[in-house]
């Protein structure tokens, strides 16, 4: 699930945040409106990020925010990532 | 033989692109492009405004009219200008800090204005032992020695005005003023625009 480029680098980003709008996850990562929307959603359904929707200033924000499932999830990834790269090292 | 020797050389290649991707990804996230020296230049701006405005116009709403407007003023470009940047844990934690310190500083200005039974000596020490330690708990937070200095100044202006008379102790206080909220929010806006130059330049290499 987390193993798409786009999908870890978003879910890298929120980690590192309490909340991120979709515009500044765009700017970091310069991807496309459509595909960005798209990675999020896969992200929301799968439970790894939450989205809030509201207006600042009269302005629709949309907030994005890591949850605990998506941290793990993070966690375990990079742990399994280190396991390969020992392995493929050693090997 | 060599196309295994190949394959497993490609995996370890994909598999270090990816943990480099994670690195890079948390470093851009924790880069903090926020700004804000110039609410210490505005900030101290109103308090020579108020100063100014107290002595020569003899109100006792000088501080809190002053301060009330600042506040507004403050909280309006802030929050057009944070809803550009996402909120970090260190970032909500400076900001609490702030936030305490100026409740307590507009709750003290105003009642100390409008009773008018503190003498000035006392209201710069308050003021600046509250600022001080405003400026020594975001120095620690964000490890950052130029404001500590700046949270020293405070303070030792607090301590000589507990001493001096009416006329030395506005002296400490337009000085320390003028120290650490004009020449540091100036220091600060320099700072920041170097930052986000240098990211600006950083960006053309982000990728995902």
């Amino acid at each position: 699930m987390i193993h798409g480029k786009l999908r870890l680098a978003l879910l890298s980003l929120l980690s590192t945040v309490e909340e991120a709008e979709f515009t500044w996850l765009r700017a970091k990562t310069n991807s496309t409106d459509g595909n960005l929307g798209a990675q999020l959603l896969k992200l929301e359904e799968a439970g790894y990020v939450e989205v809030e929707k509201k207006f600042v200033l009269r302005k629709p924000q949309t907030l994005y925010r890591m949850t605990q499932s998506g941290r793990q999830a993070l966690t375990e990834y990079v742990q399994a990532l280190k396991q390969l790269l020992g392995a493929a090292i050693n090997g | 033989m060599n196309t295994n020797q190949d394959a497993q050389e490609l995996a370890k290649q994909e598999l270090t692109a990816r943990l480099s991707l994670i690195e890079t990804m948390i470093a851009e996230g924790r880069q903090t492009t926020e700004s804000w020296g110039w609410t210490f230049v505005l900030w101290g701006v109103a308090y020579y405004v108020a100063i100014a405005w107290s002595t020569w116009g003899h109100s006792n709403f000088a501080w809190p009219v002053t301060m009330i407007g600042t506040s507004i003023l403050t909280a309006v470009v802030a929050t057009r200008m944070s809803s550009k940047h996402p909120e970090t844990t260190m970032g909500r934690a400076i900001g609490a800090i702030w936030m305490a310190i100026g409740a307590a500083l507009f709750i003290f200005c105003l009642s100390a204005s409008i009773a008018g039974r503190i003498d000035l000596q006392t209201f710069i020490a308050a003021v600046g032992a509250m600022l001080g330690a405003a400026n020594a708990a975001s120095s620690i937070i964000l490890k950052w020695g130029a404001q500590f200095m700046c949270a020293l100044v405070w303070w030792v202006a607090a301590a000589i005005s507990c001493f001096a008379s009416a006329s030395q102790s506005s002296i400490v206080f337009l000085a320390a003023i003028f120290l650490c909220q004009i020449v540091f929010g100036g220091y600060m806006m320099l700072s920041e625009a170097r930052e986000r130059k240098s990211q600006e330049e950083k960006s053309g290499a982000a990728h995902a």
